[in-house]
């Protein structure tokens, strides 16, 4: 009897200090039975969402509080993390829209557990928190670099356009040493301005504006383009750069010429870059039912097994590049996967340390505009 | 020669690119925002247009709205000559009538002559990232 009345009174302490955690949670928190009806909710949550207690307790919680993804869809009921997280009996944290009583949008990041008891669930807690102010410094964060970069370009051109017209001999005959010094000039200018394409690119990437303008392109004369444009890079270090295509007469597809030309530049200079003197680098372009593979291969350095899954993450250099290559920035392959998504296109590599590295890409044959390019005009 | 109509608010590029078109033997004239390139329209009918996207008082893309080049100078071509690569801007010019787009910081002055003689040229309206430098 006196061990009874000893657990109760633990199980009484134990239920007072979870509602009081519950209570003075700052972030939004509320549980819900098996079904998904609302069974307890915190001040947090009611004062987020604008609904008091008695409005929320019984109700359907998918139902009284309905959710949006960020581009404004309505989120369905099986894609609902309270949802997900009764089918797949695992936490789930996701981000979108939900709609406060009032209508407005509120942008919450949201973490789901079930509440299992011998294997059966019993229930959900839910936990949210307000990303208003997060998304807002991401947007100035983004429009910040933006603007920099912009201004940084303006002063760079004309640095750049009027060495090139000393060089030219706009403004007279030069000797050799004159025109190494220029070349010197205009070698640290390009490569400032890789930088700033890079950041612009990515940040525009980060903030869902790029834009995709799709025009009837010929792949063939890209990459003609992009290899024309790499001869120099690639024969300073005696490497033999080749392209071929399959079919032979070109390859006609309807995407955007100037980011597939970026993603061809960043994959074959990656190449030439990680690949030791005398090596091999090679495009090649083959036309399928369904889409378009693009391989660019090089005998080069290869990654580590151990870096390959890091290798389109942001900043991430392999450690056997690192000692070898140090002007790297690790934006290249992160800036070429976020471009391939943009065109709805697959990416993906295979490699072999010291024998060398394979990129894959897939472009659909029509990809379409990008939807926030047609708010603008 | 092409009759050529500059429209850069940098000065130091605008005289630039007014040098490098007149060695190529083009009538030019210039214009440091979109609302000046309007008026020198009512005076000048140009074969081409060289326009920055970026400028004060009006730019590129209000003064493409406002001229409606496509209806009232159906022979005027529009070069885009920006350092906003890959951006909504571009997509919105190319809308509003533009022919190409070339990236002002990837340019050099000899290509730059190139690109005006082949957009002069060109029947289609495709694009170049960046002229090779």
């Amino acid at each position: 009897m006196a061990t009874t009345k000893k657990s109760d009174a633990i199980l009484r302490q134990q239920q007072s200090e979870v509602e009081a955690m519950f209570t003075s949670l700052g972030e939004g928190a509320l549980s819900t039975d098996e079904f998904g009806r609302i069974t307890r909710v915190n001040p947090a949550a009611q004062y987020m969402l604008g609904f008091n207690e008695s409005e929320l307790i019984g109700a359907w919680f998918p139902k009284k509080v309905r959710a949006l993804t960020f581009d404004e869809v309505p989120v369905n009921l099986i894609d609902r993390p309270i949802t997900k997280a009764f089918l797949t009996g695992k936490p789930i944290t996701e981000k979108m829209y939900y709609l406060r009583k009032d209508g407005q949008k509120l942008p919450v990041s949201i973490n789901v557990s079930p509440i299992i008891l011998d294997n059966k669930p019993l229930g959900a807690v839910e936990v949210f928190r307000d990303i208003t102010l997060e998304q807002e410094v991401d947007r100035m964060k983004s429009e910040f670099i933006s603007l920099a970069s912009h201004q940084l370009r303006t002063p760079l051109s004309a640095i750049k356009t009027y060495t090139h017209m000393l060089f030219d001999g706009y403004m007279g005959d030069l000797n050799d040493a004159q025109k190494n010094s220029l070349n010197t000039i205009i070698g640290a200018a390009n490569r400032m301005n890789e930088l700033i394409s890079t950041l612009l690119n990515i940040t525009r990437m980060e903030s869902g504006t790029i834009a995709v303008t799709p025009k009837v392109t010929r792949l063939d004369t890209i990459a003609e383009e992009v290899v024309k444009e790499l001869t120099l890079m690639a024969t300073g270090k005696s490497i033999k750069l080749s392209l071929s295509s399959r079919p032979k007469t070109g390859i006609k597809l309807t995407t955007d010429p100037l980011i597939v030309k970026e993603i061809l530049t960043n994959l074959v200079s990656n190449g030439i870059k990680y690949t030791p003197e005398k090596g091999e680098v090679s495009i090649k372009l083959r036309s399928r039912q369904d889409n378009v593979v693009v391989e660019v291969y090089d005998s080069g350095w290869g990654i580590p097994k151990y870096s390959q899954d890091q290798i389109f993450s942001k900043f991430f250099r392999a450690h056997n590049i690192v000692k070898r290559e140090t002007t790297g920035t690790g934006l290249g392959l992160y800036l070429v996967k976020g471009l391939v998504d943009a065109l709805g296109g697959r990416i993906w590599f295979t490699s072999e340390e010291g024998k060398g590295t394979s990129f894959f890409v897939t472009l659909p044959h029509k990809v379409k505009s990008s939807a926030r390019v047609k708010k603008l005009v | 020669m092409a009759r050529i109509l500059v429209v850069e608010d940098d000065h130091d590029l605008n005289k630039a690119y007014s040098i490098i078109l007149r060695h190529e033997g083009h009538e030019v004239v210039e214009a440091f925002d979109g609302k000046e390139a309007l008026k020198k329209l009512k005076n000048f009918e140009p074969d081409l247009i060289l326009l920055d996207l970026l400028m004060p008082i009006m730019g590129g893309l209000e003064f493409l709205q406002e001229s409606q080049l496509p209806k009232k100078h159906k022979g005027t071509k529009v070069l885009i000559f920006t350092n906003m690569e890959n951006s909504p801007e571009v997509a919105a010019a190319y809308k509003l009538g533009a022919h190409r787009c070339i990236i002002k910081s990837w340019t050099a002055p000899h290509n730059l002559a190139r690109v005006v003689a082949d957009t002069l040229h060109a029947k289609d309206s495709a694009g170049s990232l960046k002229a090779p430098a």
